[in-house]
C-alpha cells in the first residue's frame, strides 16, 4: 500500500538508541521526555524534543514494558521477573517486587496510585509503590488470570487485562477480587495489543493477524457511533497507519519504516508521535535493520478525521 | 342708251328713271287716263314697296340667321367649354356693340373652332392616357383583352377637364409606379431564382420560363402580372424549400463526415478537399451563395464521401472489436475468470451484420470493465489462492522428496533441494492457517459479491473442501499408523523393561535413515511433515529414547509418563531429543543463521555425518493453548546436568496442529535469547 500523500521523513531520528530491540516507549505526561524499554537489558530516558539521552538504566534482563510515574521516576517490566522502579535524578532503580515468569506489561494508575503489572505467570499483581521496598509491604494484591498476559491498559478506573487464549478481564480498579467483565476477543487470532480509549468508553485490541476491534464496554454505547475517534496502529509491515474508528476508515499512513513498529506513543498534547522501528521477531531470528525510534510531528490534518459527507443517522 | 360708267345704283336709278319717262311717255301715247296712270304708278308703287320689303325680309332673316349662329356658336362654344372644364373665354356681351353681327360670327366661329380643336387635343390627350392606363392595367391584370377605346372614349365626352386629366395622368402615374415596381419585384424575383438555380446546379432559363415565356428572355418586355408575380413566388419559395432540404441534408452529411474524421484522426490534407462543405456546415440558408454548392451532383459525391468514410469507421470498429476481444481474454486468463461466450458470439457475427459494430464494443468495454473490477476485486484472494496452489505443489513436491531414499546423499543440488525441502515443509505447516484463513475470506467475498468464486471455473471453496478432506483423511491415516507404532513401541519397552534391551527393531521401509539411526548415536530426528516420515521419526525417537533409556533407567517411567501425557508425547520427545544434540554433540553446532520464519531448525551440516540430522520444530499461529508446564517441567527433569532449562522451543508436530502452544513474539524472542544463551555453554562443556 503506497501513501497518497508525498513521502515525508518518518520523523527525526533519535540518537543513541538502544542496541537491541525496542519493547516499549512512553512519552511522559507532563513533558516530552520519552521512556525506552529495550531488550538490551536497559531502560532509556530521552528528551525527545531536545534529542539528548537523559538516562539509561541496566536490569537484569530484557525489558518489556515501561511506565512513567512522573517525571522523576518510572517503572518497568523485566524479563528476569523483576518489577522495578527508577528514579532518574539518582539514576538508580529497586526492585518493587517480582512474578513467577517474566514480567510483561506495566501500567501506573494515577486514581488508585498504584502500579500494576501483568506476567507470563499468569497473574495481575497491583503495587503500592509509596510503601517501603520488599515484595511484602509494596504488594497490594495478586488476582489470577486464565493465561499468561500480553497487555493491558488502563482509563479511569477501569483496567483491561488481555490474556493468551484471546482472554479479555475487564475490571474496576477499585474491586479487583474479580472481574467487571470476562471476554473473549472477536478476532481469531492471537491478541496482540489492548489500549483503551481516552474517553473511557471502551478499548480496542489488536491481533497478530493485523486486525483492530474497537470494544465498548457498556454494550448501549456500543450503538452511538460518535464514540470513536482516531488512534494510530503500527504493525510489522513497518507502516504507521491514523485510522477514523468513526468512519472505519484510513486518514492518513506515514511512509514505511525500516522494520517493524514495536510501539507507538503520542506526547502530551499530541503533537510529537514517536515511533520504535524495531524488528518484533514475528518471523523468528533473521537479520534486521537495526533497532531506532522516529519522533516527529504530529499535522492535524494526519489525525483529524475526515468530515463526513452526509450527517450520521440518529443512533 | 347710252352706256356710262357710272355706280351701279346710280345707273339703276337712271334707268329707273328713264323708264318712269319713258312710260310717261307711253302713256301720253296711249292717252292713259291719269287715274290709270296713277293706278299704274300706284301699282308700281305698291309693286316696288314689295319688292323692297321682300328685300327687308331677307335682310331681316339673314340677320335673324346670323345671329342664330352665333348663339349656337355661343352655345357650342360653351358646351366645349364646359366639357373641357374652362369657362367659356367668350361672353357674350350684348351691350357692347363691339362689331357687326358678322364680326362676331366670325369670332366666334373661330374661337368654336379653336376649342373644338383644343377639345379635340384634349380628347386625344386622354385618348392616349387612357390607352396607357388601359395596357398597363392589362399588363397588371394579365389580360389580353383590351377594354375598346371607343367606350372610353365615350366616357370622356362628358368630362374633358384637366382635373380628370390630370386624376387620369396621376392614375397613370402610379400604375407606371406599381409596373415599375412589379418590374423590379419580378427582377428581383428573378435574380433569387437565378441565385438558387446556380446554387443547385438548376437552369435557371428553364425555370424562370416555366413560370412565365417572357421571364426567360433577359431582353423583352416581361411579364408583371399578378399571376407571374404569384408563381415567381411559388416557384421560389418552392426552390427554397428544395435548397434548404438539400442543405440540411449536406449539412447533416458534413456533420457526419466531422465526427467521423474526428473519429478516425482523418490527416489534414484528406480533409481540406472538403473545407467547402465543412465550412458550411452551420450556415443559414441565405448564407450559401456559391454556385453549385448544393446541386444534386455535389451533394452525391460528398454522400459517398461520407459512405466511404463509415465504411473505414467500421472496419476499424472492428479491428478495436478485436483487440479489446483479446485484452478481455487476457484479464479473463489472468485472473483466471471464464471468458463469457455470448459475447464471443456477438463478435463472430459482427460480419454478418446483424449485430451493430457500436453496441458490441459498448459490450466489451461494459465487459472489460466489469472483469477489471472483478479481477481488482478478486486480486487478493487469487493471490492466496495462486500461493495456496503454490504451497501444495510444493507439498505433493515434498512428499515425492521424502520417499525418496537418495535424498540425504551429497551431490550437486542436494543443498539445494534440502533447501527448498525446508522452505516447502514451513510452507505446509503455514497451509492449514492458510487453508482457513482463504476459506473464510473467499466466504465474505461470496457474501459480499453474491456469487461463487470460481478460479477457472470452479469454484474455489469446494477445492479447498476437497484439499481440506484429503488432509484430514491423510492426518487419519498418519495418526492411525503413528497409535500403531506407538502401541509397539510401548509393548517394545516393556518387554525390554522385563527381557532387557533388545535390537532395534525393523526400519519402516520409507525411511532410509535406519542406518544412521543404529549408530547409537541419538541423532536428532526428523519432525517432518510427509506421513510417512512421521511413522520414521517416531520409530527413531523410540529408538533414541530406548537408548537414552539404557543409560538411564530412571528415565523409563518418565518417558510412559511422556506418552500418558495427552498431549504431543512426541513433542516431549522431540524436545528431549532436542536436548540431546544438546548435551552431546557440542560440535557441529547449531546454525542459528539458518532457522527460518516461525521454524526453529538446527539443520545438518553434514548429512553423511550421521550425527546431526535437522530437528524441524514447528509452530503456528493457529494454535490452541497448550500447557506449558509440563513441558517445562520435563524439560527440566530430563536436562539434569543443565543449569536453565531451555524455555519452550516452539516446538510441536503438525500431526498435532490443534493441540500446539500459543506463544506470543515476546515469549518466543525471549526463548531464542536463552537458547542462544545455551549453545555458547553448552560448546563450553
Amino acid at each position: 500500500m503506497t501513501s497518497a500523500h508525498p513521502p515525508l521523513a518518518p520523523g527525526r531520528e533519535l540518537s543513541n538508541p538502544p542496541t537491541d530491540g525496542i519493547s516499549n516507549l512512553r512519552f511522559s505526561n507532563h513533558s516530552d521526555h520519552l521512556l525506552v524499554s529495550s531488550w538490551d537489558k536497559t531502560v532509556r530516558l530521552y528528551d525527545a524534543s531536545a534529542d539528548s539521552l537523559r538516562g539509561e538504566f541496566m536490569h537484569g534482563g530484557p525489558v518489556l514494558d515501561c511506565c512513567f510515574h512522573d517525571d522523576s521516576s518510572g517503572f518497568s517490566a523485566t524479563a528476569d521477573n523483576t518489577v522495578r522502579r527508577i528514579v532518574f535524578s539518582h539514576g538508580k532503580e529497586d526492585i518493587l517486587g517480582r512474578h513467577d515468569a517474566p514480567v510483561r506489561c506495566i501500567e501506573y494508575s494515577y486514581v488508585a496510585g498504584q502500579v500494576i503489572t501483568g506476567s507470563w505467570d499468569k497473574t495481575l499483581k497491583c503495587w503500592d509503590p509509596r510503601g517501603a521496598s520488599g515484595q511484602e509491604r509494596t504488594l497490594v494484591g495478586t488476582y489470577p488470570q486464565p493465561e499468561r498476559v500480553y497487555s493491558l491498559s488502563l482509563v479511569g478506573n477501569r483496567l483491561v487485562v488481555a490474556t493468551a487464549g484471546r482472554q479479555v478481564n475487564v475490571y474496576d480498579l477499585r474491586n479487583m477480587s474479580q472481574p467487571e467483565q470476562r471476554r473473549e476477543s472477536s478476532l481469531k487470532y492471537q491478541t496482540r495489543c489492548v489500549r483503551c480509549y481516552p474517553n473511557g468508553t471502551g478499548y480496542a485490541l489488536s491481533s497478530v493477524e493485523g486486525r483492530v476491534a474497537m470494544e465498548f464496554f457498556d454494550l448501549s454505547e456500543a450503538s452511538q457511533a460518535k464514540n470513536y475517534g482516531t488512534f494510530a496502529t503500527g504493525g510489522c509491515d513497518g507502516f504507521v497507519n491514523v485510522w477514523d474508528g468513526n468512519n472505519k476508515k484510513r486518514l492518513y499512513q506515514y511512509s514505511k519504516y525500516p522494520t517493524s513498529i514495536a510501539a507507538l506513543s503520542f506526547s502530551r498534547d499530541g503533537r510529537l508521535l514517536a515511533v520504535a522501528s524495531s524488528y518484533t521477531f514475528e518471523e523468528g531470528e533473521k537479520p534486521h535493520e537495526p533497532d531506532a525510534i522516529f519522533v516527529r510531528s504530529v499535522n492535524e490534518i494526519e489525525v483529524k478525521p475526515k468530515p463526513k459527507v452526509y450527517p450520521n443517522p440518529p443512533a | 342708251m347710252s352706256t356710262q360708267r357710272i355706280d351701279p345704283l346710280v345707273q339703276v336709278e337712271t334707268t329707273c328713271r328713264a323708264l318712269l319717262n319713258e312710260l310717261q311717255i307711253i302713256w301720253e301715247e296711249v292717252g292713259e287716263t291719269y287715274a290709270d296712270r296713277d293706278e299704274m304708278l300706284l301699282e308700281l308703287e305698291r309693286e316696288c314697296v314689295e319688292v323692297y320689303r321682300r328685300k327687308v325680309d331677307q335682310a331681316n332673316h339673314s340677320k335673324a340667321h346670323i345671329r342664330q349662329t352665333i348663339a349656337d356658336s355661343e352655345a357650342e362654344l360653351a358646351a366645349i367649354c364646359s366639357a373641357m372644364g374652362e369657362r367659356p373665354v367668350h361672353i357674350r356681351q350684348s351691350d357692347q356693340n363691339i362689331g357687326s353681327l358678322k364680326e362676331e360670327l366670325r369670332k366666334i366661329l373661330s374661337q368654336v373652332e379653336e376649342m373644338k380643336k383644343r377639345k379635340e387635343e384634349r380628347r386625344n390627350h386622354f385618348i392616349d392616357v387612357l390607352d396607357q392606363i388601359e395596357m398597363i392595367r392589362n399588363e397588371i391584370n394579365g389580360s389580353t383583352e383590351s377594354v375598346s377605346s371607343e367606350t372610353v372614349v365615350d366616357e370622356t365626352e362628358t368630362d374633358l377637364s384637366l382635373m380628370r386629366l390630370e386624376e387620369l395622368h396621376r392614375q397613370l402615374h402610379e400604375l407606371l409606379k406599381e409596373k415599375s415596381n412589379r418590374l423590379k419585384q419580378v427582377q428581383d424575383h428573378l435574380n433569387t431564382l437565378n441565385s438558387l438555380c446556380s446554387v443547385m446546379g438548376m437552369d435557371f432559363k428553364l425555370t424562370a420560363t416555366e413560370v412565365h415565356p417572357s421571364l426567360g428572355d433577359s431582353e423583352g418586355s416581361r411579364s408583371i402580372s399578378n399571376n407571374t408575380l404569384e408563381q415567381l413566388g411559388t416557384e421560389i419559395n418552392k426552390l427554397r424549400e428544395v435548397k434548404i432540404q438539400r442543405m440540411e441534408r449536406l449539412q447533416d452529411l458534413a456533420t457526419t463526415m466531422l465526427e467521423l474524421w474526428n473519429l478516425m484522426d482523418t490527416p489534414i490534407e484528406e480533409q481540406q478537399k472538403f473545407q467547402n462543405v465543412t465550412c458550411n456546415v452551420a450556415a443559414s440558408e441565405h448564407e450559401i451563395t456559391e454556385p453549385n454548392t448544393l446541386s444534386d451532383d455535389f451533394i452525391n459525391y460528398v454522400e459517398e464521401e461520407v459512405s466511404r468514410l463509415e465504411d473505414l469507421k467500421s472496419s476499424k470498429m472492428k479491428e478495436i472489436i478485436l483487440k479489446k476481444r483479446a485484452e478481455l481474454k487476457e484479464i479473463s486468463t489472468k485472473t483466471h475468470l471464464i471468458p463469457d461466450t455470448q459475447l464471443e458470439d456477438a463478435i463472430e457475427a459482427i460480419d454478418s451484420g446483424v449485430v451493430d459494430a457500436a453496441t458490441i464494443l459498448e459490450q466489451i468495454e461494459l465487459q472489460i470493465a466489469k472483469v477489471k473490477e472483478e479481477a481488482f476485486s478478486r486480486k487478493e484472494i487469487l493471490e492466496k489462492v495462486e500461493k495456496w496452489l503454490a504451497a501444495c505443489e510444493e507439498e505433493s513436491w515434498l512428499e515425492e522428496y521424502n520417499r525418496d531414499e537418495n535424498r540425504y546423499n551429497a551431490g550437486r543440488g542436494t543443498h539445494l533441494t534440502l533447501k527448498r525441502a525446508e522452505k516447502a515443509r514451513s510452507l505446509v505447516n503455514k497451509l492449514p492457517g492458510r487453508v482457513e484463513a482463504l476459506t473464510s475470506k473467499i466466504m465474505a467475498w461470496e457474501e459480499e459479491r453474491g456469487s461463487e468464486f470460481l478460479y477457472d471455473g470452479t469454484p474455489v471453496l469446494s477445492m479447498l473442501e476437497d484439499y481440506a478432506n484429503l488432509r484430514e483423511e491423510k492426518e487419519q491415516e498418519r495418526r492411525r499408523l503413528r497409535d500403531q507404532k506407538r502401541l509397539q513401541g510401548q509393548l517394545i519397552a516393556e518387554q525390554e523393561v522385563l527381557y532387557g534391551a533388545k535390537q532395534s527393531p525393523p526400519k519402516p521401509q520409507s525411511a532410509k535413515k535406519g542406518s544412521k539411526q543404529c549408530t547409537g548415536v541419538p541423532s536428532t530426528k526428523k519432525v517432518a511433515l510427509g506421513g510417512p516420515m512421521l511413522q520414521a521419526h517416531k520409530l527413531d525417537s523410540v529408538n533414541s529414547l530406548r537408548i537414552s533409556q539404557t543409560r538411564s533407567n530412571k528415565k523409563t517411567e518418565f518417558m510412559l509418563q511422556n506418552d500418558a501425557i495427552p498431549a504431543s508425547p512426541a513433542f516431549n520427545r522431540g524436545q528431549d531429543i532436542a536436548d540431546a544434540p544438546f548435551r552431546k554433540h557440542p560440535s557441529n553446532g547449531v546454525n542459528t543463521n539458518e532457522i527460518e520464519s516461525q521454524l526453529k531448525t538446527i539443520p545438518t551440516n553434514d548429512p553423511s555425518n550421521n550425527t546431526m540430522t535437522p530437528l524441524k520444530t514447528i509452530s503456528s499461529v493457529d494454535e490452541e493453548n497448550r500447557k506449558p508446564k509440563a513441558m517445562h517441567s520435563t524439560a527440566s527433569v530430563q536436562m539434569q546436568t543443565d543449569i536453565t532449562p531451555p524455555p519452550t522451543l516452539q516446538t510441536s508436530l503438525v500431526e498435532e496442529t490443534h493441540e500446539e502452544m500459543e506463544q506470543s513474539f515476546e515469549e518466543k524472542r525471549l526463548a531464542l535469547m536463552h537458547s542462544d544463551k545455551q549453545i555458547p555453554s553448552m560448546i563450553q562443556v
